[in-house]
């Protein structure tokens, strides 16, 4: 019993990082219609930008909201002067210009700090409390706490506030909001901004369990893909659920069915989906995908 | 007081020219119509309008040359535009879809009032404030498309087709709603309506299109004495 | 202009084949073994970006798993060579694996729209290393396994590269005549179709969903043939032929050399393994930030990849001479529009134009 609940709790705080990718990912959808690839890669140098602040001496905190801010920028201008002009054609080119900008991305860690893999210093204390008889790191729950905070955040200001309601209305209808005088494109920009920073927030969450590499994020992306198919584009609750189960299930997985064990866990989302896509085409809470003409 | 003057404006999607020296003016507090066949270039002149198609000549608005403007930058300076097709966002409520058209005002105080003018104006609305908007009937979305560019405060709304697709009482209690707005908020309207009644009921004089330019302009009275374009152009 | 008017002559077209074909065919008795060892690995990627081409170039599909069908070919290969299989039968299980492999996965896949198939299909080289090094009985584990069996016969009296160029010619000509026929016929009009516009191609009956099927299922197939030539020029695989990374590069290697054309496909190969070698020789680190340079550039610059490019000059030279001898902008960069010349047809976009996203159904 103690190993499970602290197999839940782990996988919960993984999984919050997951939902921390997943919902970046389905931010930029809502607002371009576009699956970002890059969102992991890019949160990768967010990672990195927060290590050299660390290295410089700054307090970790410090270094981390710097690495934010400046993730909220590049974020904004990668939208501004990388996709804006693919925004409207085809979106399958604009997928493959953001893997563009995720092989550009990787490749600019991996020239300025190398392949090898970086310690990167906790946000939390590495101890461990006993709940009900399980020991439990405070990492993997205060991991989890944080993120579920910033997404309470974010959906008050995507609900009360008047950024929020002009991000929405963009996302609903870029065409029609403008005529209300909303400056679209400075919107998308924020929409992309406003991921780039969830994707640092889990980049330097993440990073002192699987310590900074270029291609640090790649498996958490494919396993936020796995949930934002799961929980369905349109529904970021969906995608915050899938996360965790994915996170919670593959856990559990690993430990309890040696036949899959830890090295392929990561085959788990996609055999849920395989099963799910089967029976259930829409996803698990969103609806059905129209074909645009 | 001229509100609106476009001179000569041509506009094109891509290689296919669909304006073709289009002129007319909108006096401040008026309603003006353009009326004409499918296709005759009535949308198209409302987009030139409002930024959404690539455009020459001239287009001067409240003393400024507007033509090359984004659609947010043209609505800042006072024009609303309420597309074909009624463009509400349909994720957002009714509420909210009011405050997007709000976006750009600060008085947050006159901002609840008009909203409680617009559920006046459109009393069906007052139902259905916090439900989705692509819940709504075509004919409550297009009030609600007219209610959001109220909103807004415009000096000027262009309205393009308010009758599309709606049953023809609905067709009427939205143009009925439309006039009385006109009526007490004084807004100029650029009007471009298929039906020619309802057209008529709403603007003071018309201008007729075909193939992108201006082949007759006149008063409301005039125009709808004139049988053989009533035929060509309005459909009966 | 006039060579390309000239290329496009039947007699021309027959003579400059055939000339195309002896000189492929006398290329490796006269080049060194490094050479023959690079037009060989030309090939085999040539075949893999081919395959991608033929979902995602003239589909529409991203599909970011192609090695893991490159893979899955070259260990069908060495399981099958190393248990003494007839080299024809491997070569058939190689493809028939892959092929099935990527039917399963496309049956799933292509019943969510849009990206979904590129968001399912980049999981599969990152589940597939772990998979291959997890069934090391068939794959090797993460040493790998080699299979040689491309040893130049004795009676052929032909080094073992030279062998082995004319394995990869022959298989791989085949794939590209394939391919170019596929394109070309009935089946290319479906694929284009559900590319332009999905609704538009069910309209036509086209089902947008067996057809992506069908290209996936094609593109696996050429996967698995990819990997049966990497194993006849490697003789070796491990769980790092599959990897995400590699599956990107082919990803990059196609839109370089031009989505949706056979000769891109050829070009692309070609990419792929002369630019990371070039980038590696510089410096290693270089390789990744390089491509990902390369590849934004092409989609800025010449979305038409390197294919395109004799066009794309041809265009630019032109519109530079008519420039100079009018003195006058080309139009349609001007925001004036010239006036009146030609009459607006009756259907003019009134109706359903729409320049951006409007309201869903």
């Amino acid at each position: 019993m103690g190993t499970f609940i602290q197999l839940v709790v782990d996988g919960l705080a993984t999984g919050s990082i997951y939902a921390a990718l997943a919902l970046a990912i389905v931010l930029v959808n809502q607002a371009t219609g576009l699956i970002n690839f890059a969102q992991g890669g890019m949160a990768v140098l967010s990672a990195y930008i927060a290590y050299v602040f660390v290295q410089l001496g700054l307090p970790l905190l410090l270094a981390i909201i710097i690495s934010v801010v400046l993730s909220f920028l590049f974020g904004a201008l990668v939208e501004r002067f990388l996709l804006r002009r693919f925004e409207r054609g085809d979106p399958d080119t604009a997928v493959v210009v953001t893997i563009g900008l995720l092989t550009l991305v990787t490749g600019i860690s991996a020239v300025l700090w190398g392949y090898n893999n970086l310690a990167f210093p906790s946000l939390f204390p590495l101890t461990s409390v006993e709940i009900l008889g399980a020991v439990v790191s405070v990492r993997s729950l205060a991991t989890a706490v944080t993120i579920v905070v910033i997404m309470v955040v974010l959906q008050l200001l995507f609900l009360r506030t008047k950024l929020g309601l002009a991000l929405r209305a963009v996302a609903d209808n870029p065409a029609s909001a403008a005529f209300s005088g909303l400056p679209v494109g400075r919107l998308l920009m924020v929409g992309w901004g406003l991921a780039a920073t969830l994707g640092a927030i889990a980049g330097v969450l993440v990073a002192p369990q699987l310590t900074l590499t270029p291609g640090m994020l790649d498996t958490a992306l494919v396993y936020a893909l796995a949930a934002v198919i799961l929980g369905g584009l349109s529904s970021p609750i969906g995608c915050v659920v899938a996360a965790s189960a994915i996170g919670v299930l593959e856990n559990l997985v690993a430990v309890y069915i040696p036949l899959i064990g830890h090295d392929l866990k990561i085959a788990v989302p996609f055999a849920l989906i395989f099963v799910i896509l089967i029976i259930r085409p829409q996803g698990l809470f969103g609806r059905k995908v129209v074909v645009r003409v | 007081m001229t509100l609106l003057e476009l001179t000569v404006v041509t506009a094109s999607y891509g290689p296919l020219q669909v304006l073709d020296g289009v002129s007319l003016s909108v006096p401040e507090g008026g309603s003006v119509g353009i009326l004409g066949a499918n296709g005759a270039g009535k949308t198209t002149t409302l987009r030139a309008i409002s930024g959404t198609v690539r455009t020459g000549g001239r287009i001067r608005f409240d003393g400024r040359d507007i033509r090359g403007l984004r659609p947010d930058q043209v609505a800042a300076l006072g024009i609303a535009h309420v597309p074909e097709g009624r463009g509400t966002l349909g994720q957002l409520s009714v509420r909210e879809n009011l405050l997007v058209g709000a976006y750009l005002r600060k008085d947050r105080k006159a901002v609840a009032g008009d909203i409680d003018y617009c559920l006046d104006l459109f009393p069906q609305l007052q139902d259905r404030v916090g439900s989705r908007a692509a819940a709504l009937s075509g004919g409550e979305q297009q009030m609600l498309a007219v209610g959001r560019a109220f909103m807004a405060k415009p000096k000027l709304l262009l309205l393009d087709e308010a009758s599309l697709g709606l049953a023809p009482s609905t067709a009427k209690a939205v143009y009925e709603a439309i006039r009385r707005l006109r009526l007490e908020s004084g807004i100029a309207m650029l009007v471009v309506e298929q039906n020619a009644n309802l057209a008529f009921s709403l603007v003071d004089t018309a201008t007729v299109l075909e193939t992108g330019r201006n082949v007759l302009t006149g008063s409301s009275a005039e125009l709808k004495g004139m049988d053989e374009i009533r035929r060509a152009y309005l459909g009966g | 202009m006039s060579t390309a008017a000239t290329v496009r002559r039947p007699r021309v077209r027959m003579i400059l084949t055939a000339v195309l074909a002896v000189a492929l065919i006398a290329a490796p008795l006269a080049l060194p073994a490094f050479a023959n060892q690079t037009l060989i690995r030309i090939g085999v990627y040539a075949v893999a970006v081919l395959g991608l081409n033929i979902v995602m170039g003239y589909t529409g599909q991203v599909n970011l798993g192609q090695i893991f069908f490159v893979g899955l070919g070259a260990y069908v290969t060495a399981y099958g060579v190393n248990h003494g299989w007839n080299i024809l039968l491997v070569f058939f299980a190689a493809c028939a694996v892959a092929g099935l492999v990527g039917l399963l996965v496309a049956l799933a896949a292509a019943r969510l729209g849009g990206l979904a198939i590129a968001m399912v299909t980049i999981a599969l080289p990152i589940v597939g290393v772990p998979l291959a090094k997890r069934l090391s009985d068939f794959t090797g584990g993460s040493q790998g396994t080699s299979a040689r069996f491309t040893d130049a016969p004795d009676w052929s009296g032909l080094d073992n590269d030279q062998w082995q160029f004319y394995i990869v010619l022959v298989v791989s000509a085949a794939a590209f005549l394939l391919a170019r026929s596929l394109v070309r016929g009935k089946y290319g009009r479906a694929f284009a179709a559900v590319r332009e516009n999905e609704a538009v191609a069910a309209s036509m009956g086209i089902s947008p969903y067996r057809t992506k099927v069908l290209a996936f299922t094609i593109a696996s197939i050429f996967g698995g043939a990819s990997g049966f030539l990497y194993l006849a020029a490697v003789q070796y695989t491990s769980p790092e032929t599959l990897s995400f990374g590699h599956s990107i590069s082919l990803l990059a290697a196609m839109v370089i050399g031009g989505a949706g054309s056979i000769a891109g496909s050829l070009l692309g190969g070609a990419y792929y393994v002369f630019v990371p070698q070039l980038t590696n020789a510089i410096d290693p680190n270089l390789t990744t930030v390089s491509q990902g340079a390369i590849l934004l550039a092409v989609l800025f610059l010449l979305p038409g990849g390197l294919v395109s490019l004799p066009r794309v000059v041809r265009r630019l030279t032109r519109r530079s001479a008519t420039r100079r001898s009018t003195a006058r902008p080309a139009a349609e960069t001007s925001q004036q529009t010239p006036p009146a010349q030609h009459p607006v047809p009756d259907a003019a976009p009134e109706g359903p134009e729409q320049t951006e996203r409007q309201d869903g159904p």
